[in-house]
């Protein structure tokens, strides 16, 4: 018993011990009431740590050596930069809330599923959007940018980069591209095996588009979740699906895990098609030498999802101030101009031109142009707004139960 | 002074071994009765009851423990077998470097490795295409995300292997098997009889703890059966993370009741071990 007692109570100083670590102190001033100088101010000499999805050299070197260097030079801010992205954002940060403590992360590079499920577990600081002195370039009036996943942004999150879903092919053996669904399924029944969509987010971003066309096109699906739609459209949908299954890859009994595993199919001539949510990918592939230079990208007339991805802060996040200072960087017609460079990254600015110095408007348009990738002007007209989160929620259970399990 | 010591020493391994594990274990079970969360809304079954009635969940178990029994047996089977013949070789040479080359894989390196190669256009099959014997890549075999798991098989055996052989070729040694291979051969036992009596049921015997901790440890491996695997079935920690980190909050609950049902089925396994064969647990008694 005494020997029990030993153990309960060097365990519990050791717990305590191990508890009570420090947490970084909270910002002092009212951010909400503060003017932009304070905010400055009370960023300096702060390190801001930002989770983001870090899958693509470009983007990790644009933010390591393009935006971290300046926000030291500028502010003597410090960005420390993890890999994180979905719901390993959202799993951090309600395990944080539950526990009580202040946010590891202060800033967070997400989409909108992300941003459905953050303000389910009123997860995001804000609306600070406004107090943004570049957030007036923002063009917030799109519909495609000034609204996530048929939610309006509120000044919860700030729109960084505007992208359209593409399918990559490889000109030397694709000629005849489909366009319609029934120009696809036709493709696909003639080329079986060579064709299929992932189990992740492009996969399902990609069921959307056919759900939209099958809807009846654009506007068909907009606004909240629509139950009776979605089951009438969505029974349509797996009936095209089940359709394809055969002639998928694998037969449609296994799908690739991610989009990384279908260009990898793709570039190694498993695949006729990968697909891809940045439009510019193509190039920076084939500028990679991980696709052949003949690959090209195309939108079906059917459409494809255009959807912006934004920056957010955690609500519990302790450099608030800093964080907003690096988002401020992060959307000024400087930093968006070097994003849109596709020797950079390529990824569309959202912001509106006209509301730029005549000096950045011709900067924007003298951009190095595309080689491979579609022009954003032609593709534009295809561009399908996504859907309300209630619709990839049901897709994704539905996909299992329908396609995969059946 | 020595008192003291004892007493550190097993504080810290509370401490780091069991106390973490024992927290995640009861966090995971207030989860799936919706006792935690911040999405939670109070006591139910509901999550427990999704996941006892869901095929889904049983195909996972079923499958995790289909692809644990053949990577085990295979790895076994080439693990002995390599030590057997090989016995003197393995200390010497290339061959002792090539052997052990695997331990050295991460699992996902190992996994893209294993895509590289057996997938309809990895190597294997872009070599047979040169030879001529298939008209085209297509008609390579199906051994990636296919239904019975070959390249996760394949890939685990790889991994797992090496480990036993190091571990025979130790306990060949140890447990003085070639005097008493010496001693049987004297008295007129054959090959066959001195491999299938005397070596493999003392190497066998001797590392039957260490299988069952392999056999657990096969069946909870993630990054090997996500890469090569279907989705279904699909092994169960790629099941449980299916559920943790899809788009539904609402699932996170049956995530964790899996989790649950899986450490009480490994738990039980290991209770009715101890109680029944309670020299399993200590090799020097077996």
């Amino acid at each position: 018993m005494k020997k029990v007692h030993i153990y309960l109570i060097l365990i519990t100083a050791v717990l305590i011990t191990a508890c009570g670590g420090k947490e970084k102190e909270e910002n002092s001033i009212d951010l909400t009431s503060a003017s932009w100088e304070e905010i400055e101010k009370e960023a300096h000499g702060k390190t801001v740590n930002m989770m983001m999805w870090s899958g693509d050299p470009k983007i990790n070197s644009y933010m390591k050596n393009y935006v971290a260097p300046a926000m030291k030079e500028r502010h003597n801010i410090d960005v420390e930069l993890s890999n994180g992205q979905g719901n390993a954002v959202v799993q951090l940060i309600m395990t944080e809330k539950q526990a009580g403590k202040k946010s590891n992360i202060d800033m967070m590079w997400i989409n909108g599923e992300t941003f459905y499920q953050l303000r389910q577990v009123k997860g995001l600081y804000g609306p600070f959007v406004d107090q943004l002195p570049n957030a007036q370039y923002i063009d917030l009036d799109n519909p495609f940018i000034g609204t996530d996943f048929q939610e309006p942004i509120n000044g919860m999150e700030t729109p960084w980069g505007n992208v359209q879903m593409t399918l990559i092919y490889n000109s030397d053996n694709v000629t005849d591209l489909p366009q319609s669904r029934e120009d696809l399924l036709d493709f696909v029944k003639a080329n079986p095996g060579k064709f299929t969509f992932d189990n992740h987010f492009t996969g399902l971003t990609f069921l959307k588009a056919l759900l939209i066309d099958i809807a009846g096109g654009k506007d068909a699906l907009a606004g909240d979740f629509n139950e009776e739609k979605y089951n009438k459209y969505s029974a349509q949908l797996w009936s095209y699906v089940k359709e394809l299954q055969p002639y998928l890859w694998k037969n449609g009994e296994a799908f690739p895990q991610n989009v990384a595993q279908m260009h990898q199919l793709f570039a190694s001539g498993e695949l006729l098609f990968t697909m891809s949510n940045n439009d510019a990918e193509v190039d920076n592939k084939i500028n990679e030498g991980v696709f052949a230079a003949s690959s090209r990208a195309y939108v079906p007339e059917f459409g494809t999802i255009q959807n912006s991805h934004y920056l957010g802060i955690a609500s519990d996040a302790v450099d608030k101030a800093a964080a907003m200072v690096m988002i401020n960087f992060m959307i000024s017609p400087e930093a968006q101009l070097e994003k849109q460079n596709p020797d950079v990254w390529g990824d569309g600015t959202v912001l509106k031109l006209d509301r730029l110095s005549q000096e950045f408007q011709e900067k924007f348009q003298n951009i190095p142009s595309r080689k491979q990738a579609p022009n954003r002007k032609d593709i534009q007209e295809k561009a399908l707004q996504e859907l309300a989160p209630e619709y990839m929620i049901r897709l994704a259970e539905d996909f299992r139960t329908e396609i995969i399990n059946s | 002074m020595k008192f003291k010591s004892k007493h550190i020493s097993i504080t810290i391994f509370i401490l780091f071994a069991a106390v973490p594990v024992l927290l995640g274990f009861g966090y995971a079970l207030l989860y799936s009765f919706g006792l935690t969360g911040i999405l939670s809304e109070g006591f139910t079954t509901e999550y427990w009851e999704k996941t006892l009635l869901a095929t889904e969940f049983w195909k996972s178990l079923g499958f995790s423990l289909f692809i644990a029994a053949v990577v085990m047996t295979t790895s076994l089977f080439f693990s002995l077998w390599i030590v057997i013949s090989w016995t003197k070789n393995l200390y010497k040479g290339l061959l002792s470097y090539v052997t052990y080359l695997p331990l050295a894989f991460p699992a996902i390196v190992m996994a893209f490795f294993s895509f590289q190669l057996l997938s309809k256009s990895g190597f294997i099959s872009r070599v047979i295409f040169n030879l001529g014997w298939i008209d085209d890549l297509s008609q390579f075999p199906d051994w990636t995300n296919d239904a019975y798991g070959v390249a996760i098989i394949f890939s685990l055996c790889l991994l797992i292997t090496p480990f036993f052989i190091i571990l025979y070729s130790n306990l060949y040694q140890n447990e003085r098997i070639p005097e008493l291979k010496a001693l049987a051969q004297t008295l007129g036992a054959k090959k066959n009889q001195i491999t299938t009596r005397i070596i493999v049921p003392i190497l066998l015997k001797k590392s039957a703890f260490t299988i069952m901790l392999f056999l657990i440890f096969v069946m909870g491996t993630y990054e090997i059966p996500l890469l090569l695997g279907r989705q279904d079935p699909s092994m169960l920690s790629v099941f449980i993370i299916q559920k943790l980190q899809k788009f539904n909050l609402a699932d996170i609950p049956q995530a964790y009741a899996v989790s649950v049902i899986y450490i009480l089925l490994i738990a039980t396994l290991i209770a009715v071990v101890y109680k029944t064969r309670p020299a399993f647990f200590n090799p020097e008694k077996n």
